[in-house]
């Protein structure tokens, strides 16, 4: 806990009572002399020993007579001799507190157990971002127990402290030094007053942003449609049809998926069939959750998006019309935007060259969008003073004195044109601020650990300018560990301030008076209402020019990673172990490429035993060549290369590797034992960018090695024949409103006594007396709640949000590259991916995907329970199948007969052996499993039973939707609805009684509790005649 | 006396017993294996086997060191190696009772030849059926809990589950053979006794013999007994497989769910058990020299079972297929079609060609009666039985319903050590069967020699 100032302690009434003089001066020994009964000695025998102290010793002298033999490690157990107020010991609390990602913040709710941050939860109050976390915001509480980050200030390698690195701060202030701030995307108030700061102090300073993605070219294509700085905030669920060119909006690596998923869904969501729904057109690369989405998909390379925006804003009377290069699709696109005017929205993804993000807001403001789906802001941080590039060479010519890195990592993912490495050792003082002894920090002079967000006060803005405070949780695990403001301020200022005094200094003028009132209400909202950004004045737009465009043979296009981002998770292991929500592929990234271009390269992706044996290629652009993996993904565009950054990272760690005698595989399946965990895990791709570092490159050979190399993904190719496996049920709009329960037309009739059923006396499988009848279920109190599920299709994205927070709820262990190769891992909550084919086209260029969440299904005549032969799984009263661990013996009997195979062995001991950090993180509330027992989703019963017993303890009946599962709260698309099936007006009640809703292998009469709402696709009737 | 009593009318079956051997001669030629010092074939194959014990006992103490995760068993594919081969040990440990009381009650006097060293065979091979089981849960420690224990909490194992009936009929069977067994073994435990040369033998043997004198009243209730026991067992042959296929038939997952499976696995059983049978026992009789006793007609009779049940189980292999297509049930029609195009489809058709069309070269009798061709047959049977169960086992469960699940089943070293190991430890036991127990239930054969039936009244009877 962290002990606090007390600021302004309400002010008593000013009188004091006192015995004598001394008492009141509290002069010296005044204090010892009050201790005891009697005046000091007149207690005490004559000699050293008093009476007690001689019993003492006699007794213990005893004691440890008869104990000498025995010895036993000294453990310290310490209690809360003072407890913390508000701390009940089991019963976590809730702090709000703001993850900075990408340049801005997003809101969270931390759940904290005994002091130990466990869970991120949304931040339910907050005005854009009431809903839903990302992978990354539950990814980071690992990152906050990451076993191999940096613990010791250093200085040219070796350990130095906090006060030396001040020392050079203090000592900077005579001479005219250069000095430049490198600073990862930031929203930061304080980050921006400490910037003026620097700017007073040192009259030559510089501040550069830096981003390993590349430029901000979204932002460059808006400077150039209007002509100043400004920055979009898209309104998706104001839109009827939105265009996204090659944008991955709705992707994990998104800046904007915090707010798009929640509006973007709501555009979609159809709780009746006269609803309304957004139509989604996607011209993308690779296939992107964002495609599997759309309602209309084609595959273009990135380098064709221009010859498209060209295109469109040719027949929308734009540009030249020499542009357009008509095609049933644009023409239909066009028109479509065209009849939806101001309700449309076209977006660019970030790879794209901002002329393409400029013609495209060009479409948007012509449209009249501007206003309606898109909202123009003025970007609170004042420009760079020089760009990277410059920077470099100035820091290659000896010209920089002081370089401080805030957060980033350059010598691994800056373009290697620039050669950021040789550059950095002319620098006078370089000093990088990071989580882990990383490439730069190898490099740089100094390196500061950097204290994680959940340990040090912070600030900033989330992408609509909404204001929010980084409240700590923990104190740093690691002394050293500062924040990017406490180091930056101590350059800024001289001076050694604390995070807590730096923000609450910033803050001063942001809040309304009584400052310490609105303060705590700041902590404890989490934000500060009514900060959001303003729309900038009515930008006049320039003339809309056209994209120049290039074809080029082979494209190679840069992305950042779905589950490791720019490599600032590539230690986290739950990222590394999450499947990328399209390839299904981990631990590994490849060079993605359609099944043409693969064919015309001559190299395959060989399905070897479960596993693949791809073929490696190398990809050689400028000077660099990088040796990648192939993968084959139908879909892709053609001539175009997908990569993704961020792996192939080279972490120090000082955890030594773990060693086990032969007859022990521990050292095999622990994949803490290998020194850090991300260290050679695939390969860094930066390099290979150009100097500006694009996101597109053209001038990419392709050599194939003939080498192969094995990846391993979660799932299998293979398409799914859906007339014959009705999983994922869809239908078109038109055909919806037609027949809104089609979604039950694909299934056989079951036996039992629904309205739906056609013959009551088929013999049912199960038989009549049903645990749910005795009446030990009957009576229990729990039998009131029947928890049920509801997973809508039509707004899951896929984006596996849902997988990591079911991870961090429920203590899921991680077991590696090969373990998942051998099919054991333990992801309680998969995203099954499926590519859907007509039967005429089974390889067709571009085939639909569809994305289906498979948690437990809970059935009601539960396969697994039969079987088990010491009844190690059972029914709740309250309807759920549960696991009981301690009662488990292993026979995996349950796990075969799962039709929906959702049920996970521990094969090894996998919890036996984390760190140490790690085991923090575990949810105190959830059974660690051990090894050889069967594990599976529990619907989050220890947050129902959490939830019953806080109603019972306030003397109420559990509230409506009360219950809320970690994935159901993780979704941002709020696509997963968990409730009381008993209570007829429960949102999930509601949403079963909805006419898309099915269940799973219904015919098998296992009645899941789990049903799907099955997905609408809204096409086009040009493109797509009925 | 033999000369003078030439009138008895040419027998209609063959005799059973040839070499003209007496009684004397019976028990000579057996007993005598039991007290002398083995040939050095048998030290040799006893230090072959006990070494691949060693090494089972490396394997377990290996897995129980580190978990079920050094088999190959994974997600989809819960059960793989240790189900197959307890099915597979199961099958095997049915030929042995099935000769000793079906075939007692059917008064095939052709099994007094064969029942004895079947029925040990019968319980070597369910002690290591019944160690798969065991072995191969998550928390062997903990293996107890199947068993229905009092105990404080009254929680008592789940009568539901298929795998508890297993563990009641597997060692229900196992018991019941193991007193049969050992019922008929008594005479013949008297014979050695009384042949023992030394002191520790002859306790040793006298006591396993409960005081048999060879009284009329002995032998009264002997047969009584024997026969009470035989009609015991019987059930328990048909029953203990059909438990067994319980297992898969039970579940719901396609390719285990199936009606056929008792008849089908019971036919299996015996199928296996034969061929098991005739391997050990063309090495046995030719090594130990009693070629007079079980003679090539025994060999004879034994294919003809192989053929008959070869081609029962062929059938059902059919029939699934044919229900698979009727069903009209799309995943029930996939797990076939995988299974005969799947990734694992030559493990397929190994078990088709070896289970179906081999056996049929059984039809021609010169190959019947040819050691060489027995000894191949009999080997490729059960190479071709152990592949159906993993037919059914692992092509079942590595594609069911949901594709997003499918995976795909590597076997590891220790999975093939294990297996290898497990006959180490058959083989062991079945040599020192061999070692110290006649091998050959003399009282029984005494009785099917034409001596035994001076008057001729049974072939009255007939």
């Amino acid at each position: 806990m962290i002990a606090l100032p007390i600021v302004e302690a309400p002010a008593g009434p000013k009188v004091k009572a006192w015995r004598s003089l001394p008492h009141l001066h509290q002069e010296d020994g005044f204090a010892e002399s009050v201790q005891g009964e009697f005046i000091p000695g007149a207690s005490d025998r004559p000699g050293n020993a008093s009476r007690r102290n001689f019993l003492q010793l006699l007794g213990a002298s005893m004691a440890l007579a008869g104990l000498a033999a025995c010895r036993r490690p000294a453990e310290e157990v310490w209690p809360f001799a003072d407890r913390p107020e508000e701390l009940i010991p089991g019963v976590p609390l809730h702090y709000a507190t703001a993850m900075p990602l990408r340049g801005s913040v997003q809101p969270l709710l931390i759940k904290s157990h005994d002091g130990r941050p466990t869970k991120a939860e949304p931040n339910p109050n907050h005005p854009t971002q009431a809903a839903g976390t990302s992978v990354f915001a539950q990814a980071s509480i690992l990152s906050l127990y990451d076993p191999d980050r940096s613990r010791t200030l250093r200085r040219a390698g070796s350990t130095a402290q906090w006060d030396d690195f001040l020392a050079l701060c203090q000592r900077l202030e005579r001479g005219d030094r250069r000095i430049v701030v490198m600073s990862e995307e930031t929203s930061s108030p304080t980050a921006i007053a400490q910037r003026a700061q620097l700017m007073q102090r040192f009259a030559n300073a510089s501040w550069v942003t830096y981003r390993p993605a590349g430029r901000d070219n979204e932002a460059l294509g808006l400077q150039s449609t209007f002509g100043q700085r400004l920055r979009p905030l898209y309104h998706f669920d104001q839109a009827d049809v939105i265009v996204s060119l090659d944008a991955d909006f709705l992707g994990p690596t998104s800046r904007y998926a915090g707010y798009a998923m929640p509006a973007f869904a709501r555009g979609r969501r159809l709780s009746t069939p006269s609803d309304e729904m957004s139509r989604l057109y996607v011209a993308e690369s690779t296939y992107t959750v964002t495609g599997a989405i759309a309602d209309h998909r084609a595959p273009y390379a990135a380098a064709d998006i221009g010859v498209l925006v060209n295109s469109l804003a040719a027949e929308l009377g734009l540009i030249a019309p020499e542009f357009a290069q008509p095609s049933d699709w644009t023409t239909a696109i066009a028109r479509d935007l065209q009849e939806a005017g101001s309700r449309s929205l076209v977006l660019a993804g970030e790879h794209q060259p901002l002329e393409v993000h400029a013609l495209s807001m060009a479409i948007n403001s012509a449209l009249g969008a501007i206003g309606t789906t898109v909202t123009l802001v003025d970007p609170p941080e004042p420009q760079d003073d020089t760009d990277l590039a410059s920077l470099t060479s100035e820091m290659q010519d000896g010209n920089v004195d002081v370089l401080l890195m805030l957060g980033v990592n350059p010598v691994y993912d800056a373009p290697p044109e620039l050669d950021f490495a040789s550059a950095l050792s002319r620098v006078g003082d370089s000093v990088h601020l990071g989580m882990h002894v990383d490439e730069t920090a190898r490099v740089a002079t100094w390196h500061v650990p950097q204290a994680h967000y959940l340990e040090t006060w912070g600030d900033g803005r989330d992408p609509s300018g909404i204001l929010s405070v980084t409240q700590p949780l923990i104190a740093p695990l690691y002394a050293d560990a500062k924040s990017a403001i406490e180091v930056l301020g101590a350059l800024a200022s001289g001076e050694d301030q604390s995070g807590y005094a730096l923000v609450r200094t910033t803050w001063q003028p942001l809040l309304n008076a009584p400052f310490e009132e609105s303060w705590r209400r700041v902590l404890h909202d989490g934000f500060l209402a009514g900060s959001e950004f303003n729309a900038a004045e009515a930008p006049t737009r320039q003339p809309a020019r056209a994209v120049r465009t290039e074809s080029s043979a082979t494209e190679l296009v840069f992305r950042l990673d779905p589950t490791v981002l720019d490599g600032g998770f590539a230690n986290n292991a739950w990222c590394q172990e999450l499947p990328d929500p399209v390839t299904k592929i981990v631990w590994d990234n490849v060079a993605v490429m359609s099944p043409a271009t693969a064919q015309e390269l001559g190299v395959t992706a060989h399905y070897n035993k479960g596993r693949y044996d791809v073929d490696v290629i190398a990809l050689t652009a400028g000077t660099q060549t990088v040796e990648l993996p192939v993968w084959i993904l139908p879909g892709h565009a053609d001539r175009s290369i997908a990569v993704n950054l961020g792996y192939g990272r080279n972490l120090e760690s000082d955890r030594p590797r773990r060693r086990t005698p032969i007859w022990d595989t521990g050292d095999l399946t622990d994949i803490y034992g290998q020194g850090a965990l991300g260290t050679d895990i695939g390969r860094n791709v930066s390099v290979l960018r150009d100097a500006a570092g694009s996101g597109i490159r053209t001038d990419v050979q392709v050599t194939v090695t003939g080498r192969r190399y094995r990846i391993v993904t979660t799932q299998d190719h293979g398409v799914l024949n859906v007339s014959a496996r009705p999983f994922v049920r869809m239908a078109t709009l038109a055909d919806y409103r037609a027949n809104p329960a089609f979604a039950l037309d694909y299934e056989a009739p079951t036996p039992g006594s629904d309205e739906k059923t056609r013959f009551e006396d088929y013999p049912t499988l199960w038989e009549d007396n049903h645990p749910d009848r005795s009446a030990a279920i009957r009576d229990s109190a729990y039998f009131r709640n029947q928890w049920g599920m509801v997973i809508d299709l039509n707004t899951c994205t896929g984006c596996n949000a849902c997988i990591v927070a079911c991870q961090a709820e429920n203590n899921v262990q991680v077991v590696g590259k090969t373990e998942v190769g051998n099919g054991r891992e333990l992801h309680w909550l998969r995203l099954d991916r499926y590519f859907i084919t007509d039967d005429d086209a089974p390889l067709d260029a571009n085939p639909q995907m569809a994305m289906q969440p498979m948690p437990c299904q809970h059935c009601e005549n539960a396969p697994c329970e039969s079987v088990c032969p010491v009844s190690a799984t059972v029914h709740s009263p309250d309807g759920t199948n549960q696991m009981i661990y301690n009662r488990c013996i292993g026979t995996r009997y349950c796990a075969n007969n799962c039709p929906y195979k959702v049920r996970r062995f521990n094969f090894f001991a996998w919890s036996k052996h984390i760190p140490v950090t790690v085991q923090m993180a575990q949810n105190p509330n959830v059974s660690v499993r051990s090894r050889g027992v069967m594990e599976k989703c529990s619907f989050c019963i220890q947050r129902v039973r959490g939830a019953q017993k806080q109603a019972r303890l306030e003397a109420r009946p559990l509230a409506r939707d009360e219950v809320v599962t970690a994935c159901q709260s993780a979704c941002a698309a709020g696509a997963i609805t968990f409730g009381d099936l008993n209570d007829n007006e429960s949102s999930v009640a509601v949403q079963r009684r909805n006419p898309r809703s099915y269940t799973m292998l219904a015919e098998l009469n296992v009645r899941p509790r789990v049903s799907y709402l099955a997905r609408v696709r809204n096409p086009n009737p040009d493109l797509e005649p009925a | 006396m033999a000369d003078t009593l030439t009138i008895a009318p040419p027998r209609k079956e063959a005799p059973l017993v040839t070499g003209n051997l007496g009684i004397s001669e019976i028990t000579q030629l057996v007993s005598y294996h039991t007290e002398k010092k083995p040939p050095s074939t048998w030290y040799l194959a006893f230090a072959i086997s006990s070494t691949l014990l060693a090494m089972l006992m490396v394997m377990i103490g290996y897995l129980f060191w580190n978990g079920v995760g050094v088999w190959g068993n994974n997600n989809p594919v819960g059960w793989g190696w240790p189900i197959v081969n307890f099915v597979f040990w199961v099958g095997i440990g049915h030929a042995g009772t099935l000769i000793s009381a079906i075939l007692f009650l059917f008064r095939q006097r052709w099994r007094t030849a064969i029942n004895r060293s079947a029925e040990a065979m019968t319980l070597f091979a369910v002690i290591c059926a019944l160690l798969f089981p065991t072995i191969h849960v998550g928390r062997v420690w903990v293996i107890y809990w199947t068993l229905p224990l009092p105990n404080q909490m009254e929680m008592w194992p789940q009568f539901k589950s298929p795998l508890l009936w297993d563990v009641f009929a597997v060692s229900v069977y196992f018991t019941v053979s193991l007193v049969f067994w050992y019922v008929g073994l008594i005479p013949d435990l008297g014979t050695l006794r009384d042949r023992a040369r030394t002191a520790i033998r002859r306790k040793v043997t006298a006591f396993f013999a409960l005081g048999w004198t060879g009284a009329n009243r002995h032998w009264r209730n002997y047969e009584k007994t024997y026969l009470l026991l035989a009609a015991l067992a019987t059930p328990l042959v048909l029953s203990v497989h059909s438990v067994v296929s319980f297992d898969f038939a039970v579940s719901i997952v396609p390719g285990w769910h199936t009606t056929i499976f008792p008849p089908y696995f019971v036919a299996g059983a015996i199928f296996s058990g034969f061929a098991m049978v005739m391997t050990l026992l063309i090495i046995a009789r030719k090594v130990y020299g009693i070629r007079n006793i079980i003679t090539l007609d025994h060999l004879e009779k034994m294919a003809i079972i192989i053929l008959v049940t070869g081609t029962m189980v062929g059938f059902a292999y059919i029939t699934e297929f044919f229900i698979a297509w009727y069903s009209q049930v799309e995943y029930e029609q996939y797990a076939f079609l995988n299974r005969t195009t799947g990734p694992y489809a030559w493990a397929y058709w190994t078990m088709m060609s070896c289970n179906l069309l081999f056996p049929q070269f059984f039809w021609i009798k010169r190959l019947r009666r040819s050691i060489p061709f027995l000894f191949v047959t009999s080997i490729v049977v059960n190479v071709g039985m152990w592949f159906e169960r993993f037919v059914i086992t692992v092509i079942s469960l590595h594609r069911d319903f949901l594709p997003s699940s499918w995976d795909y089943f590597n076997p590891t070293l220790v999975d093939v050590l294990t297996l290898v190991g497990s006959f180490g430890l058959f083989l062991t036991l079945f040599l020192i069967f061999l070692r110290f127990l006649p091998m050959v239930a003399m009282a029984e054969v005494k009785m099917v020699l034409p001596e035994a039936d001076p008057h001729h009244y049974e072939e009255h009877e007939n």
